[in-house]
């Protein structure tokens, strides 16, 4: 993109984004929802700026982020591993796939309860969540990135005698960068959703926390500040993953 | 009109040469399940020899080469390497895959590429340098060494493969129908970058292809397969002059003599 595309852009983004705060506003100014559920935009602006200046929502915004990133790397790094030692060898992959497929979809914040239970109302606990639950995408990915490797590729590491730990490093992982990325960018979503569950249930700190709060006492707009965080949070995080694909897989236009 | 056999024939056998050959063969045999791949396999191929193997499509020349390769297994006979069995790949053996797009790593330049052979190797890293500039330099791909093979033309993702091949510093050059999906010029040039590579290098070349007219000019032998199941069915010597030149030997009497004969050959078997 170059100066002027990428200027275009942006200006057009953000037109839309001033658009659909417009609309947001004329729908609450109109009173066609009433204030209690739909806070006016500048209200949660006020809210917003309160949480940061009298509250404590920039220490619940830095333990969600610490907890999302936490989590989602301990994910990452287990699924990475896991879908290493599985997708290497294309028995297992063949045996254990199933299974994990059959896991996945299985909601995992209906393990909350269980995850409290073993281990309290820690901090260990909601890391447990997110990394549990995070797992799966990039464990599944990585799996799959491993058994996409072209085989022709394999051929060649067999007729250069490569060793096993340097077909790993040199041609499979990066083979299957592209699936392990698309993995991790799923993780980091199911992160945020486990995050706040977290949070809501078995925390007394971070937004997801700050929110529950807002809702007991009926501060529609605090609870629209600790969503607008959370978009914000997750937005971030979209664009860190876009930087390291941009820099991971260069080589696939 | 009926063409006419041709009047010529050829040694069938291969060139006496003295001391043991490098790549020898010896009833070979091999099934798919219960197709019968190859049968009864006999071939003695002698060091810095260029042998040309044709024949139809699914006759098995690649699964020959797979086994000098020690890519695949044989169910009977024996194939050697310098009088040992072939169990496993050899350092000393290289191999040219005909998909070279499936055969480079996209995620590096071709100095990257050359380079995972010196890593196989274990090269000492400060050799790297030199000995990745000379290759691409002879492959003229110095200046295209920054690039990804995705970047590159077909013509020179098979020359970043040949010289993948080369750093390996091979004894015998396996090449599985390398130039068969490259122009006709791009062919040419690096049919005659080959020739003389292997002839300066004094590699062992085995070289799989469609073409009967490249089998023949880069050939110092050509054997012919038949197919169902899989077993050579001809072989001769090409006594052309050396060095081989693309107007001259293509146009040599004898050159179009064993033409005629390796066309009918596969013609009609
Ligand atoms: N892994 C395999 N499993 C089953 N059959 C195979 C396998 N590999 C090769 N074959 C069969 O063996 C026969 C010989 O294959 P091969 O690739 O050696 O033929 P080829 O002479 O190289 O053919 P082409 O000229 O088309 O490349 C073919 O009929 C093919 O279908
Ligand atoms: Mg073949």
């Amino acid at each position: 993109m170059n100066a002027v595309a990428r200027s275009l852009w942006l200006a057009g983004s953000l037109g839309v984004a001033a658009g659909f705060v417009a609309v947001w506003h004329a729908v609450s100014a109109a009173g066609l929802v009433s204030p209690v559920f739909l806070p006016p935009p500048a209200a949660v602006g006020r809210a917003l700026v309160n949480g940061f200046t009298n509250g404590d929502m920039l220490a619940n915004l830095a333990a969600t982020v610490a907890r999302v990133f936490g989590g989602w790397l301990l994910a990452s790094l287990l699924g990475i591993v896991l879908g290493v030692i599985i997708g290497i060898s294309s028995r297992a992959r063949i045996y254990v796939a199933p299974s994990l497929e059959a896991i996945r979809p299985l909601p995992v914040s209906a393990l909350v309860p269980i995850f409290i239970g073993l281990l309290g109302f820690t901090e260990q606990m909601v890391l447990a969540v997110i990394a549990f639950g995070a797992l799966w995408p990039t464990l599944l990915s990585t799996v799959h990135g491993f058994g996409a490797v072209e085989p022709r590729l394999y051929e060649v590491c067999r007729s250069l005698r490569l060793g096993r730990w340097e077909v790993i490093r040199k041609i499979a992982l990066p083979s299957a960068m592209p699936d392990i990325l698309a993995g991790m960018r799923v993780g980091l979503t199911v992160s945020l959703i486990l995050v706040v569950v977290a949070e809501i249930l078995g925390s007394r700190e971070g937004v997801g926390y700050s929110i529950l709060l807002a809702q007991r006492s009926y501060q529609a707009a605090d609870i629209f500040a600790g969503i607008f965080l959370l978009g914000c949070v997750g937005y971030a995080s979209a664009g860190l993953i876009n930087i390291a694909e941009k820099r991971l897989i260069y080589w696939r236009r | 009109m009926q063409a006419l056999p041709p009047a010529v024939t050829f040694p069938a056998a291969a060139p006496a040469a003295a001391g043991k050959p490098v790549i020898r063969f010896i009833e070979v045999g091999l099934s798919y399940g219960q197709r019968r791949i190859l049968e009864g396999i006999d071939l003695d191929i002698w060091r810095g020899e260029f042998v040309s193997i044709v024949g139809p499509s699914g006759c098995g020349k690649t699964t020959l080469l797979r086994l000098i390769a020690g890519l695949a297994r044989k169910d009977e006979g024996q194939v050697f390497y310098n009088g040992a069995d072939v169990r496993e790949p050899s350092p000393d053996v290289a191999v040219v895959f005909q998909d070279y797009s499936k055969a480079l790593l996209p995620w590096r330049t071709a100095s990257g590429n050359v380079a995972l052979a010196l890593e196989a190797m274990n090269v000492p890293r400060k050799e790297w340098a030199d000995r990745i500039g000379s290759l691409l330099d002879l492959m003229g791909l110095f200046k295209d060494r920054d690039k990804l093979p995705g970047q590159m033309s077909g013509g020179m993702q098979q020359r970043l493969q040949i010289a993948r091949c080369l750093a390996q510093e091979p004894k015998v050059l396996l090449m599985d129908e390398p130039f068969g999906a490259l122009d006709a010029i791009t062919r040419q040039s690096l049919q005659d970058e080959v020739l003389r590579i292997v002839a300066e290098r004094k590699v062992t070349a085995f070289f799989v292809t469609h073409d009967l007219e490249e089998a023949i000019y880069l050939g110092d032998r050509v054997v012919g397969m038949a197919a169902n199941p899989g077993r050579i069915a001809k072989s001769f010597v090409v006594d052309l002059p050396k060095p081989r030149d693309q107007l001259t030997t293509r146009e040599h009497p004898r050159f179009l003599a064993m033409r005629h004969d390796l066309f009918s050959f596969i013609k009609h078997g």
